[in-house]
This record gives structure tokens, sequence and C-alpha cells, in this order.
């Protein structure tokens, strides 16, 4: 086996700290944090993107930008916050946390976990390369068919738009699989499913969504990849095809994405609301078992984003139906939510805050959701600034807020350091603030017509005074989060060291060292209970730090999902090339496509690591 | 730490006062809470139902939580009782949505019911809306001349307290047929044959409609009108469109260079057709009775001398993208163009 395994591979990287260790990374944590920063970045890009949307709509008959760059602004907007922000801010913790919520050393599959994790950053980077060649893609994030075929678009922005989102979906399905082999599989011992804290149960439930979600979507971009490169007809108005095609399987996929975003930020708001009202959550066994019917039910509801398309009576009442049911298990958790407030003693620190402005907003945007389930009433919001408003309190006021209450509870576990209360309230009044006055607004604007996606509007219709509201209400909005970046720049350089468990939590995560050594846990701990640090602190409490030489033996760094994920990506951009010069991209793609199975190879049979001098035990 | 508690509901209530004060300054001509058609009446009542259910349960919800907020702030003292759960409650709370939602899935299921199931009239005006990037084209079935079809583009008349049974199709992507005060949207997807639920205008006056489906570069600018007007306004209306044989303007008139203008020199009417003359070209929209038009270039602008001339000399610093039409101020002199536009403006019913 030794022999076969090193026949004429490359050894194993073995860097401690540096560029090449984060490259090279299996280690959850650090995927986690690559996760993390990623989504900060574009979630800058993101911002500005809409910061220019709002500059634009300011005041009427305004020429700040194009209407061609106006339509990338949205698209791009859209795409960006959705699958390069809340995704993979969603992951960061994910990844972070449920190894050490579980009490588990890693995930399931190291590598393949590095391998989403630069898979989907290759996928971001191909999409947003597009700007630099003058391809933007400006066909909304729905990218509705028959638009995003040869005959109506001119540029190349599509193909990088449909390319980038492939890629990335790749990393998605891999890390569907990779956490819910984690969950069901690594637990500690004791820690049975009902014990699991409630974030590990709604990461377990975004897996299997991913999973279960991302194949309709690839199927759909693949289709369109066959039309656009090979001149097929899947969406060739002009050869018959039925462009609502397109619109069932982007939505069949796009209404569990919705989940996918919100579930992660309900699971953390689960577990701070726990921590800071000092007692138990309310009604345990009912929110998981909400989180799982939601999860199901996602699954049906898709076409209420097609009231408007002439689905006919049968099918809008159906969805009309499944979509007002699946508010019931949204209200349950909700008021579950309530009911694990009261009878506590709250504490307001910046994670509390962050969680309940979540239960707040996600109200309001749980309630307009419901409102468009009554078709009557979508046919007059789809499409129009309410739905945009709609969308948003489920997406910042509910996700984003979400993922801040968890940035604020989990920051001391994983830089060891205090993020400063005082800034973290101007933080989220600012934020609570400026995001109130930015999209409360925008129910009235859909209330009085103004549609979606307009790059420009006349003074006659009358939609000026809101529109410069609003857009007001995105300074406040960005200035908070600037103080967000403050904060914590402050607190990596001189903020107050936190300790093993700030906050008092009841969870493993609490358990371990802030930040945790690299095999997170000594001992694996024996869980009894729900709650294990607050029912038997005694039994799970880390033993100090391991001298090297007894520390567990943890996965080695690798090469190769760097490697995969390089060659993959770059497969799509063989495609790329392909259309402006067919033999140059097919030398291209032949190329990579043997970087790609050298990659496979190598992964497959690649040797354990050269440890200094005690690798000894690598060769038994 | 009673602050923010005490912030937040106070934060809010002058948000939304703000903003209904913002709200009163602010009316739209496609609000939807103007309804003028009996379809749009239905719908008007059904959002305020679901508006104020909407409302009753965002007030209830927030209120109890700012109570449990106040109340159970922690405070020297405090213990946090261990309650893990209560049966009944859970499903107290569990039936208790459902219960609203039957209450607005039985209004919502029959309005689904009845609006695709309703009857067109016998005496219904039946009308096919086609999309095109970035305008609108209306076919009258039967209205036309010998009971064929009458062509118009971007404004749509219609007769008050008639029923109206509207075709929605689409030659290009997908576009969305929207007038808010007369009826909800229906998307406009080709190879697809999308009914408008019949509706009767039921007051006279010019409604705002606007493409309501992202549709490219100058969807913004893909808007229409709808004018409900008298039975004899819309029958001498209809009868004008019908006219085969329009009368030359006055040899020397200005009228008279704008159709060469049209005609020849422009070449126009290889696009535009203006029924009861030689211009019959079917790329761009029917220009028939242009003069009773109260917009230009698919209902973006005041159809003035002045935006006229502007759109013929360059339409695309106006509508951005705009496809087909050639920018004329290159082609035709000032003079041509004001003359063309003079032509175009005297196409009235007299
Ligand atoms: C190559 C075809 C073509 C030619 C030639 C052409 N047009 Fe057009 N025209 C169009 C199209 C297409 C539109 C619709 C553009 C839009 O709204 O996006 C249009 C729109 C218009 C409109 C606005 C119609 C409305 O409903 O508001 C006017 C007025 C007009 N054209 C006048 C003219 C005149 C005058 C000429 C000749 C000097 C001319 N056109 C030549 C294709 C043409
Ligand atoms: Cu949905
Ligand atoms: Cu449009």
């Amino acid at each position: 086996m030794v022999a076969l395994a090193n026949i004429g591979l490359i050894p194993r990287p073995v860097h401690p700290t540096g560029v090449w260790s984060w490259l090279t990374t299996v280690d959850h944590k650090r995927i986690g944090l690559l996760y993390g920063f990623t989504a900060l970045a574009f979630s800058i890009l993101g911002g500005i993107e809409s910061l220019i949307i709002r500059a634009q709509l300011a005041a009427p008959n305004q020429s700040i930008v194009s209407p061609e760059t106006y339509n990338s602004l949205f698209t791009m907007h859209g795409t960006t916050m959705v699958f390069m922000v809340v995704m993979p801010a969603g992951a960061a913790f994910f990844n972070y946390m449920v190894p050490l919520q579980i009490g588990a050393r890693d995930v399931a599959f190291p590598r393949l976990n590095a391998f989403s994790y630069w898979v989907f950053l290759f996928g971001a980077l191909l999409m947003n390369f597009s700007f630099f060649v003058g391809a933007f893609p400006d066909i909304g994030w729905f990218g509705y068919a028959p638009l995003t075929t040869n005959e109506y678009t001119t540029t190349g922005a599509t193909d990088y738009w449909l390319l980038g989102l492939q890629v990335m979906g790749i990393g998605s399905l891999a890390a569907g699989f990779n956490f819910a082999v984690t969950i069901l599989n690594l637990r500690a011992p004791g820690m049975t499913l009902m014990r699991m804290p409630l974030f590990t149960w709604m990461t377990l439930i975004v897996a299997f969504l991913l999973i279960l979600a991302f194949p309709p979507l690839t199927i759909a971009l693949t289709f369109l990849l066959f039309d656009r490169f090979f001149d097929m007809n899947f969406f060739n108005v002009s050869a018959g095809a039925d462009p609502l095609l397109w619109q069932h399987l982007f939505w069949i996929f796009g209404h569990p994405e919705v989940y996918v975003l919100i579930l992660p930020a309900m699971g953390i708001v689960s577990d701070v609301l726990p921590t800071f009202s000092r007692k138990p959550l309310f009604g345990y066994p009912m929110i998981v078992f909400a989180g799982i019917v939601i999860g199901f039910l996602g699954f049906g509801v898709w076409a209420h984003h097609m009231f408007t398309t002439g689905l006919g009576g049968w099918a809008s009442a159906a969805f009309a139906g499944s979509t007002m049911v699946i508010a019931v298990p949204t209200g349950v958790k909700l008021f579950n939510w309530l009911g694990t407030m009261w009878g506590g003693s709250l504490r307001f620190k910046t994670p509390m805050l962050f969680a309940v402005g979540f239960i707040a907003m996600f109200l309001l945007g749980g309630l307009s959701g419901v409102m468009h389930a009554v078709v009557p009433v979508d046919t007059q919001q789809q499409d129009t600034y309410f739905i945009v408003a709609h969308f948003h309190y489920v997406l910042v006021g509910g996700s984003i807020f979400g993922l801040m209450a968890g940035l604020y509870y989990w920051w001391p576990k994983m830089t060891g350091r205090m993020l400063s209360e005082r800034l973290g309230k101007w933080h989220f009044w600012l934020m609570f603030a400026g995001f109130n006055i930015t999209f409360f607004p925008m129910h009235f604007l859909g209330v009085i017509g103004m549609p979606r996606r307009i790059y420009t509007y006349d003074a006659d219709q009358g939609w000026a005074a809101l529109n410069a509201l609003v857009s007001a209400g995105s300074l406040v909005l960005t200035f908070s989060v600037l103080l967000l970046l403050v904060n914590l720049a402050i607190s990596l350089r001189r903020g107050e060291k936190a300790g093993d468990n700030p906050w008092e939590a009841p969870s493993l995560e609490w358990a371990t060292s802030s930040p945790p050594h690299h095999y997170n846990f000594a001992v694996v701990p024996t869980v009894r209970s729900r709650y294990p640090l607050w029912d038997e602190e005694a039994n799970v409490v880390e033993p100090p730090p391991l001298p090297p030489h007894e520390e567990p033996h943890m996965p080695s760094p690798s090469y190769w999902p760097l490697m995969l994920a390089f060659s993959i990506v770059m497969l799509a951009v063989g495609l790329l090339i392909w259309q402006w010069h067919a033999l140059i991209g097919i030398g291209f793609i032949v190329v990579m496509m043997v970087l790609g199975l050298r990659s496979i190879y190598g992964w497959v049979y690649e040797p354990p690591a050269v440890e200094a001098p005690a690798a000894v035990h690598a060769h038994t | 730490m009673p602050r923010p508690t005490l912030i937040r509901p106070t934060l809010l209530a002058v948000a939304l006062m703000a903003i209904a004060v913002g709200m009163a300054a602010c009316t739209s001509p496609l609000t939807t809470f103007e309804p003028a058609s009996d379809a749009a009446d239905r719908i008007l009542s059904l959002y305020i139902l679901i508006t104020v259910a909407a409302s009753i349960v965002g007030i209830l919800v927030l209120g109890a939580m700012a109570y449990i907020l106040i109340k159970f702030r922690a405070r020297p003292g405090r213990k946090a009782q261990q309650i893990h759960g209560n049966n009944k409650l859970e499903i107290a709370w569990t039936i208790a949505p459902i219960l609203v939602l039957v209450a607005i899935a039985i209004p919502t299921m029959v309005w689904i019911a009845t609006s695709s199931s309703r009857a067109v009239a016998d005496d219904a005006i039946l009308v096919t809306a086609t999309g095109y990037q970035w305008w609108f084209e209306f076919e009258y079935e039967g209205l036309g001349p010998d009971g064929g079809t009458l062509v118009t583009a971007n404004e749509l008349h219609l007769p008050v307290g008639r029923q109206v049974a509207i075709e929605l199709r689409s030659v290009d992507v997908i576009h969305s047929f929207w007038v808010p005060a007369l009826i909800g949207k229906t998307d406009m997807v080709p190879n697809r044959e999308n009914r408008l639920e019949p509706f009767v205008p039921n007051e006279i006056g010019e409604f705002w409609g606007q493409c309501a489906e992202f549709c490219g570069v100058a969807h913004a600018n893909m808007r229409f009108r709808v004018h409900v007007e008298s039975l004899a306004d819309f029958d001498a209306w209809v009868a004008e469109m019908n006219e085969q044989t329009r009368a030359d303007p006055e040899p020397g008139s200005a009228e008279a260079r704008g159709k060469r203008v049209f005609e020849v020199l422009g070449g126009c009417a290889a696009c535009h057709t203006i029924a009861g003359t030689a211009a019959a070209g079917r790329i761009g929209p029917d220009l028939t009775l242009f003069g009773e038009r109260t917009t230009v270039g698919a209902g973006i602008l005041p159809a003035t001398d002045e935006n006229v001339r502007a759109w013929v000399s360059d339409l695309r610093s106006v509508k951005p993208g705009a496809r087909f039409m050639p920018t004329f101020a290159d082609t035709l002199s000032e003079a041509q163009i004001a003359d063309v536009v003079t032509y175009l403006k005297s196409l009235r019913v007299p």
C-alpha cells in the first residue's frame, strides 16, 4: 500500500503558518475563517453596488450610470449578496462551529471541505472577472430565459454568470454532503440528535437542502450552457421553446435557497436566545421539527414566484395554499423564541440585540410574505418594490441580523478576543434604524406602483420623495457597517481577552479554549444532556493543552483540493476561450482535464504527511 | 438595561409616523389604491383585508415581544425560570396561525376560482396585447375594417362600462402587462397565450400602465396608457381609425411636406403604418391617429411637438437602447423633422 501510495507523488505540505498553510489547510476552523473573510470582502463589493443603485434612484431622471450599467449593478448585487455573502457567511459559521458543537475534531471529509471553499471562491472570482473584460452580467440574478439566450444578449456577460454559478454550485453540493455526513456520524458520545445545539440542527437541514436544491439549478444552467455554447434550443423561443421551463427549474432551486439563507440565522438565534435569557430553549423539539417541516415544504412552494406567469387556477390555488402552510412552522418557531425569553433574565449584550432584532424584522418579512401568498394581491405586488421590501426584511433583517448575532456571539471563540460592547450597540442601533429607513418605505413604493429593476423614473410618477428617503437610509446602513469593521479591527489589535466561555453559554464549542486548538478537544467529551456546560460542567471542561507529542493526529494539509478546484474553474475558462478560438480552447480544456485528473489521482493516493521525526506511525 | 427596550418602540413609532407623513405627500398614477374597474376593486378589497390582518398580527406579536423584553430584562436578584416548554401553549400557537391563514385562504381560493373561470361577455371588447422590446401593440378583434382587426400601439382605448378581455403575447422576451388601476399584472410570455381576467372599467380617465417584468435595457421605459372613455368617444375613435381614405393634406402645407418625409424621404413608412395612407410598415408601432396620443415613446414622454421632434431626431437620447428605429438627426434636416412631426400631430379625430 505504502509503495502504491507514494508513486511519484508530491510530498504533502507541512507549513504550519504563512500563505501556504492557508492555501493547503484542511482545518475546518481555518476554512471557516476563509469563508468569513471572503463573505466580508464580497459584502463590501455588493454593498458598493447597492449604493450606486441608490444614488441613481435617489432622484428622478438621473443618469449617474447608464441603463446597461444599472442592469449589471442590480444583477451583480443580487447574485453577490445571495451566493457570495449570505451563503458563505452561513458556511463560515457552520464550518467553524458545527464540529465544535458536536464535539468532533474536524468534518468528515476535511479535504472535500477545502475543495468546497476553493471551488466556491474561484467561481465567484470568475463571475466578477467579467467586469474587467467589459461584460458584467446584466440579466438579473434570476436570469430569466429567453433574455439570457444568444438572441437577446450581445455580450459574453451571461456566459460568465452561468459558468460562475455552475462552478460555485459544485462547492455547495460538496459542502452539503460533507456536513450531512459530519453531523450524522461524527457526534461525540452521548450527543444524540435531540441533544444537538439548534445551529447544528439547522445546518443539517441546510445540508440536505443544498444537496436537493442545487441539482435543478445545475440542470437549468446546463441547458442554458448548451443553448449558448452549442446552439441547442432549450430556451430558444424562435424554435418553439417554452421559457417557463427555466422559471420552474430556477425556483425549485430558488425557494429552498431562501431557506439555505435563513435557516442558519434561525439556528444562531435559537442558540443565542437561551444563552442570554439564561434558560433553555422553549419547545426545543417543536423548533427542530418546525425546521424540518420548513425544509420539506420549501420544495413545494416554488411557483409562488410565478403567480403572474399564467399558471392557471389549480396551480395558483395549490401554491397559494402551500405557501400559507409554510407560514405555520415559521410562526411556531417565532412563538417558541418568545417563549424562550419569557420568564428569563434577559441580558442585552450585542448578540442578543441582534437576535431580538432578527425576530422583529423577520416577523415583518414573514407577514409581507403571507400577503403575497394571496394571489390577487400578488398580481399587484409582484415585481414591485413591495417585493424588494419583503425579501430584504427576510434576508437583511432576517439572515444578516442573525449572522450578526452569530458574529458577535462567536467572535470571542474564534479570535480569543471580545468585541467592544459600546461600538456593538452603536452598530446595532444604527443598523436597525438604517435598515428600516431604507426598506420600510419600499413597501409604500410598491403600493404606489414602482416596479423593480428600473434604472430611472419620472417626477410625475410620484416616487421621488420616498426614494430620496430610502437612499438616505442606505447611507445610515452603510455607516453602521463601517462601525462593525472598526469594531473588528480594534478587537483584533487590543480587544479584551475572552476566556473559554465569556457568555456562560451551554454548548460544547464553549468547552474548549478560545481560539480552539487545531485539534478542537484534547479529550473528546461525553455528553449527557442538551446543555452540557450548564448541566454537567465538570464532565466536559477541557483539560490543559496537550504537549505536542501527545496531540491527536489531525488530517494533514493538502495541495489537491486547491488544484482540483483550480482545474474545474479553468475548464469553465476553457469554454470561454473556445468561444473565441476553438482550437486553443480545446487545447486548454484538455490540459485542464489532465490537471483535474491528476489532482483526483493525487487526492486519492495522497501519502500521509512527512511529519518531522515522529512520522513512523504513518507507515503502520 | 432598560434603554434598548424603550428605544425600540419609540424608534419604530417615529419611523412609522415619518413614513405616514411621507406617504400623504406621495400619490402616483400607478397606485394600487385607486381602482377604476370591477376587477381592481375586488383585488383591493382583498388587499385591504390582508393588510389589516397582517398589521394586527404584527402589532400583537411585536407588542408581546416588547412586553417580554421589558418585563424579563435582567435585574439584580432575578433568576430565570428553567422551563423547557409547554405542550398546550405550543399546540395553541400552532393552531392560532392556522386559523388566521384559513381565514385568508378562503377568500383567496374564491378569488382564484371566480377570476379564472369568469366568462367573456358576448359584447366584450376583445384585445390582443403584444409585447415588443420595448413597446406594446394592441389589436382589437372585429373592430377593424370589414370586421378585421384594428391595430394601435402604446395607448389602449376602452369604452367605460363594457367588459374587455385581453389576451397577452410577446414576440421576443418576457414582458408583463400591468395597469394597477384596472387589473393586476400578468406576464406576456413568448409561445404562450395568457389571458387577463375579463374586467369592466368603471371610470372615465387616463390610466398608466407599465411593463413589470425585466426585459432588457429599456425595461424602465416600457410604459403605456389606457384611455377609458365614453362609448361615443370610443366609437368615434374606432371609426376614424378605420378610415380607409384619408384626405391628403393641403399641398404645400407643412403637413404635406411631412407626409412626404414620412412616406418617401425618411422611409418611416417602411416600419410604421398609418391606416388610410400608403404607410403600411409593421416593424414599429402603428401611428394611425398619432395626434390623439398623449405620450410618445411607449408612454415615457408627453406627446408635445418638442418631445416628438426629439424622439424622431435621436430617440436613443430619450430611450437608451431602443431598437430598430434609426436616428434621423443626421439624415433629415431640422425642418424636415419639424414637418413630419406636424404631420403626425395632425392625425386626429376631427
Ligand atoms: C427601422 C424601422 C423604423 C423606421 C425606419 C422608423 N421607425 Fe419609428 N419606430 C420604430 C420602432 C421599433 C419604434 C418603437 C421604439 C420603442 O418605443 O422602443 C418606433 C417608434 C416611433 C414613434 C413613437 C411611437 C409611440 O407609440 O410612441 C414615433 C413617433 C416614430 N417612431 C416616428 C418615426 C418617424 C417620423 C420615422 C421616419 C422619420 C420613423 N419613425 C422611422 C421603427 C422605425
Ligand atoms: Cu419562494
Ligand atoms: Cu419590461
